[in-house]
């Protein structure tokens, strides 16, 4: 049971790490005023469905903790508690601490017993607190069934379940007990033997001023699937006599020994109630629901009674049910409903049925539609809601991989064609062409699949700039945009860090607190900008802040303090960059959030890695932006692929600067040994790649071949190779995964003939021709 | 590591159980490599050179949108003419999740051997260590070397991992 349910959990971690994400993002779009109450609702479902799933997987410390939260959800979403700033905080940081305890349960960190259990006393406390606004006049709080006559609205619910083993052994009986006497008065009617460990057939009588509502949404998290139900007794008349009796409820009979595990019920007051789950037979459609035959089979009187006459009904006794009319529309495949034998017939006749299904007359108030509709969900019909499926990245990388594959074979059989020149028949070189547009289209829409929208990044800012802002005592508004802009989720997964590094750094350096604004004749809320979009081949992400800027003087002075090589005439661009130095800080003190020193450098460091590059602008008073490139995609790459000697190899564009044919006596030597080139003023070092990779090369004089000025973060060199080819986008191809680093290679693709092309690692190559350089020097 | 316990086993269950090996020629001599280390076998194409990689990595190729380095056990071992004819083979191992190419002069044949019937190779220096000898088998007459083909191609010597476990 337990491995099985294991293969499960990933995809349990991942859900529910989505919903809390979701929870996240609502609790603080929430309008504190005046909330929304669709978005409470859907707060309330992101709970509810950790709940849900923790429980089935037999997480009780998860289940539990959201079970208190969903709670007080519950009551600010009827209206009963008004929500107040402090409730969020308490969301949000029990929200914290469930992502904790999903981490410790993958095995990853510990969850301070401590934390949770204050958490829970403190929304317990707050689930406590009177209600805010009231609605209801009538006391909630009844104890005891004493009370019952003096309940003028309240309404009597007869509440029949069956546990599901997990939350039987956890407290989750006895919570719902818990929460069920808040509502209103609670009788035990029936319970399972104390030997069975909760594990059995409850009903209870509930009388309360609540609605169904209220609680169902509770039973049915405790209840085993679907075997449970509530009705609500009509508070007129006697309980006994106006209802009709079975003696005896046909359980379904099924191997799990939750399922149809009924006591008779002679002694009850209200219907029977029987959880029926009727076995389609070999239509894979599982068991259904058979509320809705069963309501229309038994032709269910229905009478509005009650004062507040709102459809809840009550049904006819027994002897009224004459005609059972098997249900006709329901053959088309949504399950094997038998005739109905006569409900009069003995129960035996009923069981014995081969489609066991129950009469089971339910509240009218769950009109006859709604039920189909739910007896349909178990069928594959869930599709409005699937838009969506999760594979894993390594299946996407294998499709991309293939289709590159494809890709390459196609371009072969053109340039095979092509070679054929006038005796290609003409069909073949249509079908070709054809085969080269849909091998394109396959392309990018497998490329597209691993893009992500770049708003899975974003949605943690807000919480970032919510509780920083709260914390430094700085009022700060978070605008976002572009969060559609897609990039790779490689890409996605890597620049979350650097960004809210630049983000804290924002808040933390460049908005001033609000009498500083306020001085300064700015609003004292601050504004960080946050703003993704496509530029060329590159995704451009700006961090902007409208706080005091960079000083421009104060890095200077700080950079020279460290010892940093630095002067006057620097432009603006390169003092900014400095704060990029490790260990580089204005800071006039380090607070916990940041002014080590630490962070910035990682970030710029991190992007490189990514292939992308920081700018800085600052303005001061007005205000700082950052700006991230970041290449389209680690996979993809604009490159020039050049001749040296027989092979190729692949240089990335971003670095190119210019090519050039040098002209005889151009190049110069230091020391007849490290050779330098003038071009447009400045001494380039010159790289020649065949002697650095040992290729023999078919030029024999420098004039012979072609200069390419690339330039690496600063660091220019010349490159000499034989010839350029032509340019190219590449899928870049990991060298490591069979082979091992080489220097001054950063990868490998494939070209269209199938050969491997190296791509040259420029950084790297052009660090190289600078030692060399200096070692002369 | 796998070797050595074997060795030193007293599983026997493992003595009787045979394992298929794969034999193939370098030069004139015969060696035998677990099958299931072997992943496909396929023809020589001149590969990608590599710069500055030791002589005996011939270079990368292409596998169906994988890149493969290329190993000529030839070189490595100074065994043979180096030649490439039609007839010369890659034999693409599965090693370590790595997937490596070796280039060999022909591959012969695939036997069933048990454990008993490897005998311990006598100890002698050379380039190839005994360190990645299982022991020498005979089969019809050939003696078979039968190489823990793992151990070899993750070695430091070979310089195909970057931080080779040996």
């Amino acid at each position: 049971m337990t491995i099985d349910m294991s293969q499960f959990y990933q995809v349990f971690f991942e859900e529910s790490a989505e919903h809390l994400a979701a929870m996240e993002g609502l609790l603080l779009e929430l309008d504190i005023e005046n909330p929304d109450s669709e978005q409470l609702n859907a707060i309330f479902r992101a709970a509810h469905s950790i709940k849900g799933s923790a429980g089935t997987f037999g997480f009780t410390d998860l289940a539990e903790t959201t079970h208190i939260l969903e709670n007080l959800l519950d009551r600010i979403r009827k209206q009963e508690l008004g929500l107040r700033a402090d409730m969020v905080d308490a969301f949000l940081e029990s929200g914290d601490l469930l992502r904790e305890m999903l981490e410790a349960h993958q095995g990853r960190g510990e969850v301070d017993p401590n934390a949770v259990a204050s958490i829970c006393a403190r929304l317990r406390q707050l689930s406590a607190d009177t209600p805010a606004a009231a609605p209801q006049s009538a006391t909630t709080q009844a104890d005891g069934a004493m009370k019952h006559e003096k309940l003028v609205d309240a309404r009597t619910f007869d509440i029949q379940f069956v546990p599901t083993a997990v939350s039987a052994k956890g407290d989750g009986v006895s919570h719902l007990l818990e929460a069920l006497r808040s509502l209103g008065a609670l009788e035990i009617l029936s319970q399972p033997a104390s030997d069975m460990n909760n594990v059995g057939y409850w009903q209870l009588r509930l009388l309360t001023d609540a609605g169904l509502d209220d609680f169902s949404d509770q039973i049915d998290f405790i209840a085993e699937n679907g075997a449970w139900r509530v009705v609500e007794e009509s508070v007129v008349n006697d309980h006994n006599g106006a209802f009709g009796i079975f003696d005896d409820s046909p359980g379904a009979p099924n191997e799990d020994q939750s399922y149809g595990f009924f006591e008779p019920l002679n002694s009850a007051p209200s219907l029977v109630s029987a959880i029926a789950e009727v076995e389609a037979k070999d239509d894979g459609y599982g068991f259904f629901d058979p509320l809705p035959s069963a309501v229309e089979s038994l032709r269910v009187v229905e009478t509005a009674v009650g004062d507040d006459g709102d459809g809840y009904g009550f049904f006819a006794p027994l002897s009224q049910q004459v005609a059972v009319q098997p249900l006709a529309e329901e053959g088309d495949g949504f399950g094997f409903f038998e005739p109905l034998p006569p409900v009069t017939a003995p129960p035996s006749q009923v069981s014995s049925a081969v489609a066991p299904s129950a009469a089971t007359p339910k509240p009218v108030e769950k009109k006859a539609d709604e039920l189909h509709t739910r007896a349909a969900k178990s069928a594959p019909a869930a599709t409005a809601s699937d838009s969506s499926i999760r594979v894993s990245i390594e299946k996407v990388d294998q499709l991309i991989n293939l289709v590159g594959e494809l890709v390459i074979t196609q371009a072969m059989l053109l340039q095979t064609t092509a070679q054929m020149q006038e005796s290609a028949p003409e069909r073949l070189v249509n079908g070709l062409a054809q085969l080269e547009r849909n091998t394109r289209d396959l392309q990018e829409s497998v490329m597209s699949i691993r893009m992500m929208q770049i708003s899975f990044v974003f949605s943690r800012f807000p919480r970032v700039v919510r509780d920083l802002s709260a914390k430094l005592g700085k009022q700060v508004e978070l605008k976002t945009s572009g969060e559609t802009t897609e990039l790779d989720k490689g890409l996605i997964e890597r620049i979350a860090d650097p960004l809210t590094h630049l983000i804290r750094n924002s808040l933390d350096h460049g908005i001033e607190l609000p009498d500083t604004r306020i001085a300064a004749g700015k609003s004292p809320v601050g504004t960080i900008t946050l703003k993704a979009y496509h530029q060329g081949g590159n995704i451009v992400i700006e961090v902007g802040d409208d706080g005091a800027g960079l000083p421009r003087n104060k890095i200077l002075a700080k950079a020279r303090e460290r010892g940093l090589p630095v002067s006057d005439q620097m432009t603006d661009q390169e003092v900014f960059l400095l704060i990029f130095e490790a260990g580089f800080s204005t800071a006039d003190q380090v607070t916990d959030v940041s002014g080590r020193g630490v962070g910035m450098d990682v970030v710029r460091r991190n992007i490189q890695s990514m292939g992308g590059r920081v700018e800085i602008e600052s303005m001061l008073g007005v205000g700082t932006r950052m700006t991230v490139r970041l290449p389209l995609t680690l996979a993809i790459l604009d490159g020039m692929s050049i001749a040296v000697g027989d092979q190729t190899y692949i240089l990335p564009l971003s670095y190119v600067v210019e090519s050039f044919q040098p002209q005889a006596g151009d190049i110069k030597t230091l020391s007849n040994q490290a050779r330098v080139i003038q071009v447009r003023g400045e001494y380039l070092p010159v790289v020649v790649l065949h002697e650095l990779f040992n290729i023999k090369s078919c030029s024999n004089s420098f004039t012979q071949g072609i200069m390419v000025v690339v330039d690496a973060d600063g660091i220019k060199a010349a490159l000499f190779v034989d010839a350029l080819v032509g340019q190219h986008q590449v899928v870049i191809k990991s060298l490591e995964a069979n082979y091992r680093r080489v220097q001054g290679i950063s990868g490998a693709t494939i070209m269209g003939d199938g050969h491997v092309a190296l791509i040259l690692d420029v950084s790297a190559i052009a660090g190289m021709a600078k030692t060399s350089l200096q070692k002369v020097g | 590591m796998e070797a050595m316990n074997h060795g030193s086993g007293a599983a026997s269950d493992d003595d009787l159980v045979p394992s298929e090996y794969l034999t193939f020629t370098l030069g004139s001599e015969e060696y035998a490599i677990d099958i299931l280390k072997v992943q496909e076998i396929r023809g020589y194409e001149p590969p990608t050179l590599i710069a500055n990689a030791p002589p005996f990595i011939k270079g990368v190729i292409n596998l169906r949108g994988i890149i493969v380095p290329i190993v000529d056990l030839r070189i490595k071992f100074n065994l043979g003419k180096i030649e490439y004819t039609p007839f010369t083979v890659v034999i693409i191992l599965n090693i370590a999740g790595r997937v490596i190419g070796a280039v060999v002069d022909s591959v012969s044949d695939v036997f069933s051997l048990t454990r008993s019937q490897i005998r311990q190779a006598p100890d002698f220096s050379g380039t190839f260590d005994t360190k990645y000898i299982l022991g020498l088998a005979t089969i019809d007459n050939r003696m078979m070397i039968v190489t823990d083909i793992e151990r070899l191609m993750t070695s430091a010597d070979m310089a195909l991992i970057d931080s080779a476990s040996e």
